[in-house]
């Protein structure tokens, strides 16, 4: 075991010493937060108003065109249009106006198209509200035609807003569950990265030691288990050092951010005093900033460990038996597959995590790290549950490790020819 | 100093035998030379004695014990096939493959200095293993096997890459090794280092022994069957007794031959031949054949019957 251990620490700091690394650990969350608070200030920008356009109006059927003008608020006014199109056109040109709308004669039968012109096109954020108070005249004259009182629609097709409360033992819970759904989508995503990430570097470290031969003079003095095991166990110190310094950052940089969005809003601008709080600006401009149940945090790192621990003793075993990235291909395809599979069904694990497909995909050894950490975000998993899967993925590990190591023990002194899979099998079975 | 046993050792992978019950011993204080063809079975018979793989039948003992985790740690390793980390640097590197023998960083820290300073590279020890050149690489993997003060040394061609004046100070300091007391096996396909370096000589072929014992013993053997000669002028005698059946070339060049005496012919016919043709003859020795010679003959002849062809050792 000593010398596992010697092999993990110079595994660990050899990596964490690299330049690569510092940079990805320290650039990954800064760009992320960057991201996160252009995302945040481009929302919250959508509710300011820039400025008012002024759209003139050449309406064929005759009787849009007062309803329209009524319709006009801070962002669009609508004007009757006195010229001709070709002055229109000139005027709009010269700015006299933003842009100018024709309605055709039919256009309330539903058929012609009602055409905007513009110097500038206007963008998708614009184009949407114009249709929407186009649309709106437009089905209030229908209407009125067939004698409907535009009011009893109003009533009738009014919001009915809707309340998610997630419920656990301890009581409600307050917040949506979209936001859990996110968290779900995030730790699963963030595991299926990590064990792929992470192993593929093992799996590059035993290739590398073995097409540069140096394992030969490494196996004259420690045992290939062991020499396997310290480096899996190396390369999952350096990946959770990387999660450790990134869930500080990113913490961090959560909770800075929250300041950083409200140097950019105007308390004015909410009707708030300028003494406001950073919280009561945030909450103002309906921007909520989402808390980490830190339970969740610990069975993340739970999975994230073991789920790595098994398909990185799977990669240093397909490592072993190649001398380069691409002949691995072929070896690894079905060891992934199981992640595939639960990637992919990500979305009706979060929608429906008490199915029994969520329920078997977070007992499978294979997809658990992925798929049970899923389930625990978005619902509440019964202890037995958690303590079975938990059991039945570390179970795995002591079994695969064991197999892995006899394969890596054959392969990494196997130069020249990549062997064939059932070369292999033969391998496996007499162990 | 213990002493390397090897006991009747078989290793089979798959159908394929690719040692087959081979036994020797090598003793402290001396070098045992372990020749054969490739695919002969050495790497396999080496990777035995470094406990990297256990035999299927038979024992390697050091001392007298089994080999196992305890003795890798007395023994130092030169693969055949070399190789460091790459982007390490080299002072790290040594530290890292100490400390896997289990020495003490102090201790390898002192070592690797003493080491680096004899071989001229004092400087390398912050510059990482790929900014040198090759030979340079040799030479720290060199280190590397001989840092931890090992008993046993397995030395699989070690002055290969090797420039002239950094062979001949390796070839010194292997020396130093032997006289020193360690056991040292010497693996190699350049027969002339053999002789220059070996006391003992193994020789291996199709994963068994076929010759073996000390190297003027076996010399001796083969008995004084070659005829040295230097001459000045025609060397049509060297083909007018190849006609004959009476010798056979082994090495030629303008003004030197080394020919073998086929069976029964007489040195007297040779040299009167050659006395018809040349100007001067300046040496006319009757010696031991050159260990080359007799790779070729032991190992040549059978391998000219059709053998199926053996998998990578």
């Amino acid at each position: 075991m000593n010398k596992t251990w010697i092999v993990a620490r110079s595994e660990y700091l050899r990596r964490v010493r690299s330049k690569g690394f510092v940079l990805t650990t320290l650039l990954l969350p800064l760009a992320i937060v960057v991201f996160l608070v252009v995302i945040i200030l481009l929302a919250a920008s959508a509710f300011e108003e820039d400025e008012t356009r002024t759209i003139a109006v050449v309406d064929r059927t005759g009787v849009l065109e007062e309803a329209l003008v009524a319709a006009s608020d801070e962002a669009i006014r609508f004007v009757p249009a006195a010229e001709t199109e070709a002055a229109l056109r000139e005027a709009v040109i010269a700015g006299t106006y933003d842009g100018y709308l024709v309605l055709p004669a039919d256009v309330i039968e539903g058929d012609g198209q009602v055409a905007y012109y513009s110097a500038e096109g206007g963008g998708s954020i614009f184009e949407n509200r114009l249709d929407r108070r186009i649309e709106r005249v437009v089905e209030e004259e229908r209407m009125r035609r067939r004698n409907i009182d535009p009011e009893l629609i109003r009533e009738v097709s009014s919001n009915v807003p809707l309340r998610m409360v997630k419920l656990t033992e301890q009581g409600e819970e307050a917040g949506s569950t979209g936001v859990f759904a996110a968290l779900g989508f995030g730790m699963g995503f963030l595991i299926f990265m990590m064990m792929v990430i992470y192993g593929s570097v093992v799996m590059q470290g035993v290739i590398d030691e073995k097409s540069s031969r140096v394992v030969e003079v490494i196996v004259s003095s420690v045992r290939p288990f062991e020499l396997m095991l310290g480096k899996v166990l190396g390369i999952g110190a350096m990946g959770l050092t990387q999660m450790v310094v990134w869930s500080a950052l990113i913490l961090a940089g959560s909770m800075a951010s929250g300041a950083v969005v409200s140097l950019f809003l105007d308390p004015a601008q909410l009707n708030l005093p300028d003494s406001a709080s950073t919280e009561e600006i945030l909450q103002a401009a309906n921007i909520t900033i989402p808390t980490f149940p830190p339970e969740l945090f610990v069975w993340f790192i739970l999975y994230f460990l073991l789920g790595y621990l098994l398909y990185a003793s799977l990669y240093a075993a397909v490592g072993s038996l190649v001398e380069s990235q691409q002949d691995a291909q072929g070896f690894l395809l079905p060891l992934l597959l199981p992640i595939i599979v639960a990637m992919y069904t990500l979305v009706p694990q979060v929608e429906s995590p008490n199915s029994t497909l969520s329920l078997v995909l977070s007992m499978i050894p294979l997809t658990s790290p992925i798929s049970a950490v899923v389930r625990m975000a978005v619902t509440d998993v019964p202890w037995w549950q958690t303590l079975a899967s938990l059991a039945i993925l570390a179970a795995t590990f002591l079994g695969v490790v064991w197999l892995a190591g006899r394969v890596y023990r054959v392969g990494i002194l196997m130069y020249g020819k990549k062997p064939s899979p059932r070369e292999v099998l033969h391998w496996l079975r007499q162990a | 100093m213990p002493v390397l046993a090897v006991d009747h050792v078989t290793k089979r992978y798959g159908r394929f035998t690719a040692v087959d019950r081979v036994a020797f011993e090598a003793r402290p204080g001396r070098i045992l030379g372990l020749l054969g063809p490739n695919g002969a079975g050495k790497t396999s018979t080496i990777r035995m004695i470094a406990y990297i793989t256990v035999p299927d039948e038979g024992e390697v003992r050091f001392g007298d014990r089994p080999v196992g985790p305890w003795s890798q740690a007395r023994m130092g390793y030169l693969p055949e096939e070399r190789g460091l980390y790459k982007k390490m640097k080299v002072g790290e590197q040594l530290l890292y493959l100490a400390e896997l023998k289990g020495l003490a960083p102090a201790e390898a820290r002192e070592k690797a200095r003493y080491w680096l300073d004899r071989f001229g590279a004092r400087d390398w020890a912050g510059k990482k293993t790929q900014e040198l050149s090759k030979g340079m690489q040799q030479k720290v993997q060199f280190i590397s096997t001989i840092l931890h003060d090992p008993d046993l040394l397995i030395l699989d061609e070690p002055f290969s890459g090797l420039d002239p004046i950094n062979a001949e100070l390796l070839k010194d300091i292997i020396l130093e090794l032997k006289d020193d007391g360690r056991t040292i096996l010497f693996a190699s396909h350049r027969m002339e280092q053999v002789e220059q370096l070996c006391d003992d000589i193994c020789l291996i072929s199709r994963g068994r022994i076929v010759l073996q014992g000390g190297l003027r013993e076996v010399k001796q053997r083969f008995g004084k069957n070659t005829i040295v000669i230097d001459f000045d002028g025609d060397a049509g005698f060297i083909g007018v007794l190849e006609r004959q059946g009476v010798v056979r070339p082994i090495t030629r060049s303008l003004h030197h031959a080394e020919l073998r005496l086929l069976d029964g012919a007489s040195p007297r016919h040779v040299l009167e031949t050659a006395l018809q043709h040349v100007d001067v003859i300046t040496r006319f020795e009757l010696v031991e054949p050159p260990l080359n010679e007799i790779f070729v003959q032991v190992v040549g002849e059978p391998a000219l019957q059709a053998q199926p062809v053996a998998p990578t050792s």
